[in-house]
């Protein structure tokens, strides 16, 4: 359960290497145009902020072709002086290799995990190799938090377009901040810090032949953070802005591994979210400032249409999860005109209760219950688009707010229907 | 006079010397019968309380067995649907045993008929079974993957695909029981064919204008959402 295979090269170097302060691990998979960025913003971020700390880059990657771990190793910074730097640094080592296991980014992560343990990290971080925004002052802000302030974990704080990240807003951040009790507002961002008394933990768990090694490594993190009583904060890193997504990802897809992670937690953690009623901010780090966003298209014509499709098709299935009060208020929503579309927050919130319930008594084979999710999901994104269209950011935030504070006021309803099944 | 009586009497010593000799067969048959049907009882019992236990019954809710157990009439709990089954099959076994204890040569061939069509009627029994659960699922995969792809026809598609795997279970079952196998080949070759066919007909030559609209209406909305959304869903 404990044991990762690592390559003779990476044990070797890592006996070279002994011991490090600091462990900045990079998930990678065909990223040879962006990782070369994302490792000289780590080597100046270590550098400025942590001169006299032992660091390593590790670079855990999936077996890339286009030579991404060529260009780890060939990035360094060249110049301290640009970044304003004239003492002596401790060099910062770098191991870049493929990791071995169930292809994904959680495989990836363990390597990461296991190279963190034996190095006998203080602190660790992951960051994304598909970042374009990275700076330096990321690695202070996910790193110190562990060092000087005493946490286990550090979740990111990200400023997105008011139209992004439509899954952590309607499904992810309400539901966890609603379980577990803790405002974690970005649950599933990518980019960690960590204690290595955490990534120790972590690597304890059982679960790296199962999805997680697939999917779902992030919630799964900070899930297991939170539910296991580690001290947990969040830092603001500014925008997020990364390379494009593969424009065929299929979002059903997408949903399916996202939602499944987060259920599968619950069944684990039934114990632990159960009792929890409302909940409590996660101290925040970092100088929170505007951030300049770039202009989002959308088509709610199209997710309207998608929506009303699964209204047609989906009938007993939908019967089946949502009942039949729930299903004639969705049904009443397939009769509104585009204008005045508008998916209230109560039904949307006993919508995804009634999906974790129907997950937990395993209603239908799990990859067709949340993939029948989407029509439903792409209607309250568009509702929540159409509402939000005139808004400014902070109050397109306030509106994600309502819908958090009705995930836990309804809490009761979740509770009673999942002790039913037990 | 004497002679007159052997003449009555030997026949009737022959009948009761050979009854001597099926007497304990007799005995051994109704012994077999009457435990085998008492042992077919406590296995159903257990059975349908384990079924109980281990939730079967929502789990055929799940799987469409009791929607296809209500189509067919039968409103009992699967649970004790499946115990009867099992119950009777048991019943039948004992019944088959019972029968070659006689030791008379034409029952004999007769169970041993039976005994070898036996593992024909599991296989069958199991093909259908499984080929059912697959045809849900498969196309209940179908249909939710046709929505989300914004596929107009999504359930006519999906119902085409789970008619289409059951006439294929079907004649994979019924080839399994040896029913005229030749004739359910040759049923299910124009039955299949047929049905391609048809569609080509249909789609070609009756329908083009249909077809047309069709296609034309599924290309011109993937048209329409080229320009589409740039929302990161994550």
């Amino acid at each position: 359960m404990n044991a990762v295979t690592l390559r003779p090269d990476v044990h070797e170097q890592i006996g070279q290497i002994g011991s490090v302060d600091i462990v900045v691990g990079i998930p990678s998979f065909n990223n040879a145009r962006t990782i070369g960025h994302v490792v000289r913003a780590i080597q100046a971020g270590l550098a400025k902020y942590f001169p006299s700390h032992r660091a390593v880059i590790v670079n855990s990657d999936g077996g890339s072709s286009d030579g991404t771990i060529d260009v780890v190793h060939k990035s360094s910074l060249e110049d301290f002086n640009a970044i304003l730097l004239h003492h002596r640094v401790e060099p910062i080592s770098k191991i870049a290799f493929p990791y071995a296991g169930i292809p994904g980014k959680g495989s990836a992560f363990r390597s990461i995990f296991e190279i963190a343990r034996a190095l006998d990290a203080k602190a660790c971080a992951v960051v994304d190799s598909d970042l374009r925004s990275i700076t330096p002052e990321w690695v202070e802000l996910l790193l110190k938090p562990v060092l000087e302030g005493g946490f286990d974990y550090v979740a990111p704080l990200y400023h997105r377009h008011k139209f992004d990240g439509t899954i952590t807003n309607s499904i992810v951040y309400p539901l966890t901040r609603a379980l577990y009790g803790k405002r974690v507002r970005q649950p599933i961002g990518g980019d960690f810090g960590f204690s290595g008394e955490l990534a120790r933990f972590y690597l304890n768990q059982d679960v790296w032949e199962s999805d997680v090694a697939r999917f779902g490594i992030d919630i799964w993190m900070t899930t297991t953070a939170i539910a296991n009583g580690f001290k947990v904060a969040q830092s603001f890193l500014g925008a997020k802005i990364h390379d494009a997504k593969d424009p065929g990802a299929d979002l059903s897809s997408m949903l399916y591994q996202v939602v499944s992670a987060t259920f599968e937690l619950m069944e684990s953690h039934s114990e632990v979210w159960m009792p929890i009623r409302g909940s409590e901010p996660a101290t925040t780090f970092g100088f929170e400032y505007t951030v300049g966003l770039e202009h989002v298209n959308v088509n709610t014509a199209r997710m309207l249409n998608l929506f009303r499709e699964g209204l047609k098709n989906l009938r007993e299935i939908w019967l089946g999860i949502l009942g039949a009060g729930d299903f004639r208020e969705v049904e009443r929503l397939g009769n509104l005109s585009d204008n005045e579309f508008c998916f209230p927050i109560g039904l949307w919130t006993r919508v995804i209760y009634d999906y974790a319930i129907a997950f937990h008594q395993k209603k239908l084979p799990a990859e067709h219950l949340i993939k029948s999710l989407t029509p439903l999901y792409l209607g309250k994104t568009a509702s929540f688009i159409l509402l939000a269209q005139d808004m400014e950011g902070a109050e397109a935030e306030a509106e994600i707010e309502k819908l958090c504070m009705e995930f836990e006021s309804n809490k009761d309803y979740l509770v009673t229907s999942w002790k039913q099944f037990q | 006079m004497m002679e007159f009586l052997n003449l009555i009497l030997e026949p009737l010593e022959e009948v009761f010397s050979k009854f001597k000799v099926f007497l304990p067969n007799l005995v051994a048959m109704l012994v077999i019968m009457v435990l085998g049907f008492i042992l077919a009882r406590l296995i159903k019992v257990v059975l349908v309380k384990f079924l109980i236990a281990i939730n079967f019954d929502s789990w055929s809710d799940r799987m469409g067995f009791t929607t296809l157990m209500r189509k067919g009439d039968i409103w009992a709990k699967p649970s004790a649907t499946l115990g009867g089954i099992v119950f009777w099959l048991l019943v039948i076994l004992t019944l088959m045993i019972g029968l070659s204890a006689l030791n008379i040569p034409a029952v004999d061939s007769l169970v041993e008929q039976f005994f070898s069509y036996v593992p024909r009627i599991f296989s069958s029994a199991m093909i259908l079974i499984v080929g059912y659960v697959l045809a849900g699922f498969i196309s209940q995969g179908v249909l939710i993957a046709a929505v989300n792809s914004g596929y107009h026809y999504a359930k006519l598609l999906a119902e085409a695909i789970r008619t289409l795997l059951m006439v294929l279970i079907l004649a994979m079952a019924m080839e399994q029981l040896q029913i005229a196998p030749s004739i359910v080949l040759a049923a299910f070759s124009i039955i299949f064919g047929g049905i391609v066919t048809a569609l080509a007909i249909s789609f070609g030559v009756g329908g083009i204008d249909a077809a047309r609209r069709m296609i034309e209406r599924e290309a011109s909305e993937k048209r329409g959402t080229e320009a589409k959304d740039e929302i990161e869903h994550i």
